[in-house]
């Protein structure tokens, strides 16, 4: 199997790691409140699974650069997160 | 140093190989069905889970989400720099996640040791049966992960280079696999029951 090549990333890629940093810590923060909240227990838990789930597709797309990979990787990920909250969400 | 690319829009050329990739799959897979096990054994015993719950320190566990994220953050840095064959920052900001683990061991170690202390060991109910299974688990995970870490440091700071930028990305791969695992582990140990 012959092995392409790509482009050398710029400066740009950088600064972008930088957001997805921030928005990451702004949702633990997030999660962390909402634990302690006095809403439903229901309503308390999807929200902190759904917030869980967007940190780590957040990790997974961005640091480890999914979003730059083959359609079948993402979907495999995706997936795999989305169920993972059902059955939770389901069985609790 | 070989810092060539690779095209990772093909589906054998994931970012970090597919190798690494069908770990992470594995080990998401095994604490995924850990976890549920957890959740299915809760329903048994639902005041022993949420009164064993309340006994975690979830501050700790919200502070270690950070050391991980920001860890995993300097880890994407220090690969994107590495492409860009900037080496020195790219060693710099490997010295920085290799802290990031660090400072989360040092406060799991805390954890644990006020758990010992307290009687809350493997044997006291269910839940820390899990908790100490799933969280030693991932220690171990992190453990290794910096010790991959370290040797693409030495690798780094040689002249010649003896890393290339497959086994980097491989070895960031890895690393923010541990970030993964535990972003499953914080919300189901630390603050759904």
């Amino acid at each position: 199997m012959k092995k392409k090549h790509t482009p050398y990333p710029s400066q740009e890629g950088i600064l972008s790691f930088l957001k997805v940093w921030i928005v990451l810590i702004v949702l633990t923060i997030c999660t962390a409140l909402i634990a302690n909240s006095t809403l439903l227990y229901s309503s308390t838990v999807l929200l902190i699974l759904i917030l869980s789930v967007v940190k780590f597709l957040g990790v997974s797309f961005y640091f480890m650069e999914l979003r730059k990979a083959h359609i079948f990787w993402k979907i495999s990920v995706f997936m795999y997160a989305l169920l993972f909250i059902v059955l939770v969400y389901v069985i609790i | 140093m070989q810092t060539e690319q690779l095209n990772s829009k093909s589906i054998y050329y994931p970012p970090g190989g597919i190798l690494m990739w069908i770990i992470i799959f594995l080990e998401l897979f095994t604490f995924g069905m850990a976890l549920i096990a957890m959740v299915i054994n809760s329903k048994d015993e639902p005041e022993v889970f949420h009164n064993s719950r309340l006994l975690l320190n979830s501050t700790y566990g919200a502070i270690n989400t950070v050391f991980l994220l920001t860890s995993g953050f300097f880890m994407a840095q220090s690969v994107k720099y590495l492409k860009l064959k900037e080496v020195e920052k790219s060693s710099l900001f490997l010295k920085l996640t290799m802290l990031g683990g660090l400072l989360f061991l040092v406060l799991k170690s805390i954890e644990y040791y006020g758990k010992i202390q307290g009687g809350l060991t493997l044997s006291y109910n269910t839940f820390f049966s899990f908790y100490w299974m799933l969280t030693l688990f991932h220690v171990i995970h992190v453990i290794v992960g910096l010790v991959v870490l370290a040797v693409n440091f030495i690798g780094l700071k040689k002249k010649k280079g003896e890393t290339n930028l497959e086994d980097f990305e491989a070895s960031a791969a890895f690393w923010h696999m541990c970030d993964l695992i535990w972003l499953l582990l914080f919300p189901i140990i630390y603050l759904i029951f």
